[in-house]
């Protein structure tokens, strides 16, 4: 009944009429994209006074550790080392610069095909693509593995599992969620049957949703009311686009070539079986062995709150910082670069 | 911050910081107070329009456009959005050693094509050269001058002024992005660049016209912003009325840019009293370049700042970007 309406109107009316009036609810969500879509929509100024849209750590260049930042900066400074990236990660802050400012040789790629074509035109040099992302962008760096990749190319891998993650905030009871909007293009790969713990294990609704406003608004209306009759399960209102199943192609050689890791989330700490490494097979292209790259402490930039922004503990407008020295022009903390990261976002719609 | 950065010249809020915290410090002339696109002087009892731009575009040749005539047509809006019908314009090149001849002459050729069209004429001009890797490639001055028949002062703007769009925002902004082959995406998106003299200087003659800019730099928002700021007044745009190619929606959303704040070199947003929006409309649709004008917002006492009411109905806060979206886009 719920998928058939189209009308933003009448899914306003259907979560105001859901809401419980005696008690607040707070729905996180873990997609960069999906709070573009809640802040550039308009969306919290139509929600119940009660009703919390909470962005969560849904940017993979906000969590990527200042380690992996400082080893790509050292990579690039090498003479005999291209370093290639996607272009948010240029400019993310680090205690010694970013990649832009203090790196020599890299180069902006929107698609790991492109550190391919750049490591056939540079046979003298080594290529080492620093790969960043959720499992959106682990899929296609499994990919160009699976297709061969010329012998100069290394993969640095910072890869992140969002439900490790989710996992985590679920236990902290200091955020409180009372319902999940699952990133709907992570759900593409991993399936939306990933999210069956959270109901079954937490009793925690978690619907997949899409980027339209009225996409996403038709999944906080089903959240709601499973709130409200208490039948928890995981739903899906992206079904055109996401199967149970997920990508099973994408999961089988993501499989094949990543394993999980213990690693850092920048501003939120170690987090075990949450990050992907290459497997012991393909060491020969893992610019952290080749390349003997060593884990550097992180410190805490004065005054950032990115990690509890992460976490939902905090809104980007209750840093210090926020709209003084931390713009996206001058990013102090990693949540005001990528357009994905929520401080970015609130700079430009609040 | 000791030195000069890429968004000073963003024409946003970096660029007014500069103009008041260094020029005008210096070069205080009563002239230049306002602020506007032109200086609006007397001379000998007639009352002149004078304006002055440079253009640095890379790349110099876009679908659309190319320097030559981005520089004619840029100058000319100018001119047209004070009030004026332009007459006469000057053209300065600074052209750096090693330039293709047969280039050069592709951009005369525009710049000529660009001003018979628009019916100015190019009185004088001026050529130097600089040394190989001193500039890129070419860049152009143009100063105009023109007839000022309409007085459109920014303070003639009040409660319940209609905000009207003359076509599709962001043509520009993501014709450049695709032209500089930075990003893997075909398109047909063509730079709007075009003189707006004929389209707008119909408008003269009604009662009710307030004030005209043309959103370049930093787009419908920045001016919109500036507006607000520079009154103490607030302005509502309504999001589903702006309208907006359907290719430059999808390239924007894809790469991460907000329509609302790509450069337009072929539009204007014009404010007129509610009583003559409907009038104004009319009028440009019947011209080819404002077939698709639009009423996008009004302008309100009730409220300070730039309020976008979205399509879902929800609100959403519009203030100047700090950062350059997209540097040397004309």
């Amino acid at each position: 009944m719920l998928r058939n309406m189209d009308k933003s109107k009448e899914i306003i009316k259907l979560i105001h009429s859901l809401v419980p009036s005696d008690k607040k609810i707070r729905i996180m969500n873990v997609c960069g994209s999906h709070e573009h879509t809640i802040a550039f929509s308009g969306m919290r100024s139509l929600m119940p006074e009660n009703l919390e849209l909470i962005p969560g750590p849904g940017c993979p260049v906000c969590v990527c550790p200042e380690s992996d930042i400082i080893n790509a900066i050292g990579l690039s400074n090498r003479a005999d080392v291209i370093l290639v990236t996607y272009g948010d990660m240029l400019r993310v802050p680090s205690k010694q610069g970013s990649i832009r400012a203090q790196g020599s040789n890299y180069k902006m790629i929107t698609s790991p095909s492109e550190a391919i074509s750049i490591a056939n035109a540079n046979p003298d040099k080594k290529i080492v693509f620093f790969s960043i992302g959720f499992e959106t962008t682990t899929a296609p760096t499994a990919a160009i593995l699976e297709m061969g990749v010329p012998e100069n190319l290394f993969i640095l891998s910072s890869h992140r599992l969002t439900p490790t993650i989710m996992e985590i905030l679920v236990k902290d009871a200091e955020i409180g969620i009372d319902g999940f909007i699952a990133p709907g293009h992570v759900s593409a790969i991993v399936g939306s049957n990933a999210w069956n713990v959270f109901s079954e294990k937490y009793g925690i609704p978690t619907v997949v949703a899409g980027f339209e406003a009225d996409n996403l608004m038709l999944g906080i209306a089903e959240i709601l009311e499973q709130l409200k009759n208490g039948k928890v399960r995981t739903g899906n209102v992206y079904a055109g686009v996401v199967r149970p199943e997920g990508n099973t192609q994408a999961q089988k050689i993501m499989a094949k070539y990543f394993e999980p890791s213990d690693v850092n989330w920048r501003g939120i700490g170690h987090i075990p079986g949450s990050g992907l490494e290459l497997r012991d097979e393909y060491s020969s292209k893992d610019a952290r062995k080749v390349f003997e790259l060593k884990e550097i402490k992180e410190e805490q930039i004065p005054g950032c709150i990115c990690g509890k922004v992460i976490l939902g503990k905090a809104y980007p407008s209750d840093c210090k910082l926020f709209k003084k020295a931390c713009t996206p022009k001058t990013p102090t903390g990693p949540c005001m670069v990528s357009m994905e990261g929520s401080c970015n976002i609130w700079y430009k719609t609040n | 911050m000791k030195q000069i950065e890429i968004g000073h010249g963003s024409g946003g809020r970096l660029t007014r910081d500069l103009i008041k915290n260094i020029f005008l410090k210096y070069l205080n002339s009563e002239e230049l107070i306002p602020m506007e696109d032109a200086a609006i002087l007397n001379l000998n009892g007639s009352t002149t329009a004078f304006t002055t731009d440079s253009y640095v575009i890379r790349p110099l040749f876009f679908p659309g456009g190319d320097i030559g005539k981005l520089s004619v047509c840029g100058t000319i809006n100018d001119l047209v959005v004070s009030g004026a019908v332009p007459k006469y314009i000057s053209l300065g090149l600074i052209i750096e050693e090693g330039f293709s001849l047969e280039d050069l002459e592709k951009i005369a050729k525009s710049i000529g094509e660009a001003a018979k069209e628009a019916g100015i004429h190019i009185v004088t001009g001026d050529t130097k050269v600089v040394e190989k890797n001193k500039c890129d490639g070419i860049y152009i001055n143009t100063s105009g001058v023109g007839e000022v028949v309409k007085a459109l002062p920014l303070s003639n703007v009040s409660d319940g002024d209609s905000v009207i769009i003359t076509g599709t925002v962001g043509d520009h902004g993501t014709s450049i992005a695709i032209a500089r082959e930075e990003f893997d995406i075909q398109s047909r998106v063509e730079s709007d660049c075009a003189s707006l003299n004929g389209l707008l200087a119909p408008l003269f003659e009604i009662e009710g016209i307030k004030w005209m800019r043309d959103p370049t730099r930093g787009g419908v928002a920045t001016v919109l912003v500036e507006l607000s700021e520079s009154l103490g007044l607030g302005v509502q745009v309504m999001e589903e009325r702006v309208p907006v190619r359907e290719d430059v929606r999808f390239i924007s959303d894809m790469l991460g840019y907000d329509p609302l704040y790509l450069a337009n070199e072929g539009k204007a947003i014009v404010i007129s009293s509610a009583e003559s929006s409907n009038r104004v409309l009319e009028i440009l649709k019947r011209h080819p370049l404002g077939k698709n004008a639009a009423v996008i917002g009004k302008v309100s006492s009730k409220f300070k700042g730039v309020r976008l009411k979205t399509r879902i109905g929800g609100e959403r806060l519009l203030d100047m970007l700090e950062e350059d979206m997209l540097p040397r886009i004309c």
